[in-house]
C-alpha cells in the first residue's frame, strides 16, 4: 500500500514536470504573435493596435521566451502558479474558483453514470444474449461512437428547445447541471454498462456463485451479498481509467453549455495565449488524474485484498 | 422415514438414454457411493438429483425428500431445497469460496439467510471453533491453507441444516493426508443422523466411506452391494477391471536401463517468493529413466521441476544439462490438461502453429497420434470437446513433437479416472523408456510412484534443512 502510494506520488511529480514543458512548447508552437493575442484579450479584438501590443510587451516581456518558462517553473515548485497574462490576477485564485465548478460537473457526471451504467449492466448480465443485453450493447456502441459536442447539441435541441424542460446553458441553479452532466454521463455509462455486464456474466459462471446457490442462497441474495462486490472492482478501475476521457469531455461540454469550469477556462486561455493559465489548468487536470487513480487504487485494494496481501 | 428415495431415475437426451433407471434409498445414517469412470453417468445422476442437468438433458423418475415428492423435471422446485434439504460439497473448495469475502461471512450468511437462525453469530462461532477455524474468521480464502478451505467449505455447505449431503469427487486433486481428512469429515455425516451420497472414482475413498456402492458404466448399473463385498469380492468383470486399474495393483515396471546422463544438479537450493523451500539437493536424470518425485503438498515439487527445466533460476547450486541439448528439449506436462490448451482454438490449429514455429515436418504428427491411440478427427475439436484423458495424451503428443530429452510431468493424471490414469501413465512411461526420454514424474499417490517409476526422489517438509541424505532412494 505504502509502496503504491509512493509510486503515485512520484507519478504526480513527473506529471507536473511533463505538463509544464509540453503545454509551454505547445503554446509556443501555435501560429500568431502571442503578444497580439494577449492584447486582443485585454483590450478587445477591435483594439489590437501596435501601441497596445507594445504596452503588453513592455509589461510582460516575451511570454514565449525560455526565461518566462523557467520563471513559471521555479514559481510552481514554490507553489506559486504565476499571474494570468490577461487579467493579471493570480492563476491559483482563478483556477480555485473554476475547479469547484468543474468538480461539480465531473462529480455529477460520475454519479449519473453510476446510476445509469451498472444497473443496466446488471440487468443485461442476468440474461446474457437476451434482447435487453443486445439492446444495451447497441446503445452503448452508439453512445460511445457519438462525439460529446454532438450529443450535447442534440440534448440541447431536444430537451431545452423542443421540450423546454431544462435551461440550455448557465450555472448556479441545480437544473443547470443536468444537461451537461448527462452529456458526459451517457458516454461514461456506455462503458460501465458493458464492464458491469461482463463482470456479472463471469461471476455467475464461477464456482463460488454456484456454491453460494448450493448453500441455499437465492439468486438475488448471491447477487446482493457476493456479486455486487465482484462487479464493483472492475467498475471502479474503469472510472479511474475513464478520467482522461472525462476531462476531455469537460473541455468540450463546458464550452457548449457555458459552464464556468476549468475546461472552459482552458479553452479561453489557449485562445488568449495566456500561458500561465494554460499551464496551471493543465497541471490541475494532470494532478487530478493522479489523485483519482490513487483513490481508485486504495478503494480497489479494500474491495479485493488479494493483490495487496500476497 | 427415509431422507431421500429415488425410484427409477433416468437421464435422457433427445436421442438416447444417458443413465438407465436407478433406484436408491437414503435413510438417516446411510452412505451410498457411486463409482465409475468418466462418462459412466455418475455425475449426471447427481446433477439430475440437484436439478442442474445441462440443457438438452432431461430426468425421469420419482424423487421424494423426507416423504415429500419433488417434481424431478422442474429444476426450480429442487433449487429451493438446496442448503435446506440437500447440501452439496464442492469439488475444489478454494474455487467455491467467494475470494473477496472473509471466512466468517461465508458461513454466517447461511445461518442468517438460509437456516434463519436467531443467533447466526453464535452458530457460526461454534462451528468454526469445532472445525479448528476459530482464529481464521477474519481471513480471506487465499489466506487459508487447502485443508482449512476444505473445512470452511464443509461448514458453509452444511450450515443451512440439510441432512442429505452430496459430495461430487470430493478427493479430486488432494494428497493422501487431505483425502483421509475429507473421508473422516464425510463419515461424520451418516454418524450424526444424516445421509451421504458420494460420487467418486477413488476406490480407496469409497472403501473408507463404507455403506453401499453402486458401480456404473455407460449409464448402466454394473454391480451394487455393501462396500466391502463389492471391493473385496467383485462379481462383475468391469468392477474387477476398475480395481485392477488402481496404482497399487499395477504390475511392476521393467528393470531400468538408464542411458547417458541428461541433467545433473548439485547442491540445489530452490526458493519461492523469498522463502527457501529446500536446499542441498543433488539429483541426476538419465536417458530412458523414469524417476518419481514425492513429497507433501507445498514442499516445492513443481518449483524443483521448473528449476530443472530452466524455467526458474535456482537460489544456489549448479545445474548442468547434456552438451548440445537445446532448452526447448526440456518439456513439461501439466496437471490440468484444459488449462494447458488455448480454450478457443482448435487443437489441430495449436499443434500446426507449434510445428510452423519450430519448423517441424508435418508428417511427424500422424504417427505420434497413432502411437498414443488418438483419432486424428480430435484435432478438429476444441479442448472442451474432448475428454480429459484424450487431452492429456494430446499434450504428450505436443511435447513429443519437440523431441524432448527430458519431460517433467507434474501430477499428469491426478484429474483422470483410474482407467484413464493407468492408460496415460502407461503410455507415458513406455514412451520414456523406448524413446530414451528422462521422465520426472510427480504424483501424490505413493502407490502410483512405486509402481510406475524406476527410482524415487523424496522432498521433505523441512525448509532449509540439508536434504542430501534424504534425496536419493533407489527402488
Amino acid at each position: 500500500m505504502i509502496r503504491a502510494l509512493g509510486w503515485r506520488l512520484a507519478q504526480a511529480g513527473m506529471v507536473a514536470f511533463l505538463v509544464a514543458i509540453s503545454s509551454f512548447l505547445m503554446m509556443r508552437a501555435l501560429p500568431g504573435d502571442m503578444v497580439m493575442r494577449i492584447a486582443g484579450a485585454r483590450f478587445g479584438y477591435d483594439n489590437i493596435t501596435a501601441e497596445n501590443a507594445e504596452l503588453v510587451r513592455a509589461q510582460l516581456g516575451d511570454p514565449s521566451g525560455i526565461g518566462a518558462f523557467f520563471g513559471w517553473f521555479s514559481g510552481m515548485l514554490r507553489g506559486d502558479l504565476g499571474n494570468s497574462l490577461v487579467s493579471g490576477m493570480p492563476v491559483s485564485a482563478e483556477i480555485g474558483h473554476q475547479l469547484g465548478a468543474t468538480a461539480q460537473l465531473a462529480g455529477g457526471a460520475i454519479v449519473l453514470s453510476l446510476l445509469i451504467g451498472p444497473p443496466l449492466g446488471i440487468a443485461a448480465g442476468l440474461r446474457p444474449g437476451g434482447w435487453f443485453d443486445r439492446l444495451t450493447l447497441l446503445l452503448a456502441a452508439a453512445l460511445k461512437a457519438t462525439p460529446q459536442f454532438l450529443l450535447g447539441l442534440v440534448l440541447i435541441v431536444l430537451v431545452s428547445i423542443a421540450l423546454g424542460l431544462l435551461p440550455a446553458a448557465g450555472h448556479g441553479a441545480p437544473q443547470h447541471l443536468v444537461l451537461p452532466a448527462l452529456t458526459l454521463a451517457l458516454g461514461l455509462a456506455a462503458a460501465t454498462t458493458r464492464i458491469t455486464r461482463e463482470a456479472l456474466v463471469q461471476a455467475r459462471q464461477s464456482d463460488w456463485w454456484r456454491f453460494a446457490r448450493w448453500k441455499g442462497l437465492r439468486e438475488d441474495q448471491v447477487l446482493l451479498f457476493h456479486g455486487l462486490r465482484h462487479v464493483a472492482v472492475p467498475v471502479l478501475t474503469l472510472i479511474a481509467a475513464q478520467f482522461v476521457a472525462l476531462m476531455e469531455g469537460v473541455v468540450v461540454v463546458e464550452t457548449i453549455f457555458g459552464w464556468p469550469g476549468i475546461g472552459h477556462a482552458l479553452v479561453h486561455a489557449v485562445f488568449h495565449r495566456d500561458v500561465p493559465m494554460v499551464q496551471g489548468t493543465a497541471l490541475m487536470m494532470g494532478l487530478a488524474f493522479v489523485l483519482v487513480n490513487a483513490c481508485a487504487d486504495i478503494a480497489a485494494r479494500l474491495l479485493d485484498p488479494r493483490e495487496a496481501r500476497q | 422415514m427415509s431422507l431421500l428415495t429415488v425410484e427409477n431415475l433416468s437421464v435422457h437426451s433427445a436421442l438416447q438414454e444417458m443413465v438407465a433407471p436407478i433406484s436408491l434409498q437414503l435413510d438417516p445414517g446411510q452412505a451410498v457411493t457411486l463409482i465409475g469412470e468418466t462418462g459412466s453417468g455418475k455425475s449426471l445422476f447427481a446433477q439430475a438429483l440437484l436439478g442442474t442437468l445441462p440443457t438438452g438433458l432431461h430426468a425421469q423418475g420419482v424423487l421424494s425428500l423426507l416423504g415429500q415428492q419433488v417434481a424431478i423435471d422442474n429444476p426450480t422446485a429442487i433449487e429451493g431445497l438446496w442448503g435446506r434439504a440437500i447440501s452439496v460439497l464442492p469439488q475444489e473448495p478454494w474455487r467455491a469460496l467467494d475470494p473477496l469475502m472473509r471466512a466468517w461471512g461465508q458461513v454466517e450468511e447461511v445461518y442468517r439467510l438460509v437456516a434463519r437462525s436467531d443467533t447466526p453469530e453464535k452458530a457460526t462461532r461454534a462451528v468454526l471453533n469445532a472445525l479448528d477455524l476459530g482464529k481464521a474468521g477474519d481471513r480471506f480464502p487465499f489466506e487459508l491453507s487447502g485443508g482449512m478451505a476444505q473445512r470452511l467449505a464443509i461448514a458453509a455447505a452444511r450450515a443451512g441444516g440439510a441432512k442429505i449431503v452430496i459430495a461430487d469427487e470430493p478427493s479430486k486433486g488432494l494428497d493422501l493426508a487431505r483425502r483421509d481428512e475429507v473421508a473422516r469429515r464425510l463419515r461424520i455425516v451418516p454418524e450424526t443422523g444424516g445421509a451421504l451420497l458420494t460420487i467418486t472414482h477413488d476406490l480407496e475413498l469409497a472403501e473408507m466411506l463404507g455403506g453401499e456402492i453402486i458401480v456404473l458404466r455407460e449409464g448402466q448399473i454394473v454391480e451394487r452391494g455393501p462396500a466391502m463385498q463389492v471391493l473385496r469380492a467383485p462379481q462383475a468383470p468391469y468392477t474387477r477391471k476398475l480395481i485392477a486399474a488402481e496404482p497399487r495393483h499395477w504390475p511392476a515396471p521393467p528393470a531400468p536401463h538408464p542411458g547417458a546422463p541428461i541433467l545433473t544438479a548439485t547442491g540445489l537450493t530452490v526458493a519461492r517468493g523469498g522463502k527457501v523451500l529446500f536446499s542441498g539437493l543433488d539429483i541426476s536424470l538419465h536417458a530412458g529413466e523414469v524417476v518419481g518425485l514425492c513429497g507433501p503438498s507445498g514442499v516445492g515439487k513443481s518449483s524443483l521441476g521448473d528449476t530443472l527445466l530452466g524455467l526458474a533460476d535456482p537460489a544456489a547450486g549448479q545445474i548442468s544439462r547434456g552438451a548440445g541439448l537445446a532448452p526447448i528439449r526440456f518439456q513439461k506436462l501439466w496437471q490440468d490438461p484444459p488449462a494447458a490448451f488455448a480454450s478457443h482454438q482448435r487443437i489441430g490449429q495449436g499443434l500446426a502453429d507449434l510445428m510452423a514455429l519450430h519448423g517441424i515436418a508435418r508428417d511427424r504428427l500422424p504417427p505420434l497420434l497413432a502411437r498414443l491411440r488418438l483419432d486424428p478427427a480430435l484435432l478438429e475439436r476444441l479442448p472442451t470437446e474432448v475428454s480429459g484423458g484424450e487431452l492429456q495424451r494430446l499434450a504428450i503428443v505436443r511435447a513429443l513433437l519437440l523431441d524432448p530429452v527430458m519431460l517433467f510431468a507434474d501430477e499428469p493424471s491426478s484429474r483422470l479416472d483410474p482407467l484413464t490414469q493407468r492408460e496415460v501413465i502407461g503410455m507415458l512411461t513406455d514412451l520414456a523408456r523406448s524413446q530414451g526420454i528422462a521422465l520426472l514424474l510427480v504424483s501424490h499417490s505413493p502407490d502410483l510412484i512405486a509402481q510406475a517409476t524406476d527410482r524415487q526422489v523424496h522432498l521433505n517438509e523441512n525448509p532449509g534443512a540439508p536434504q542430501a541424505a534424504a534425496t536419493l532412494q533407489t527402488a
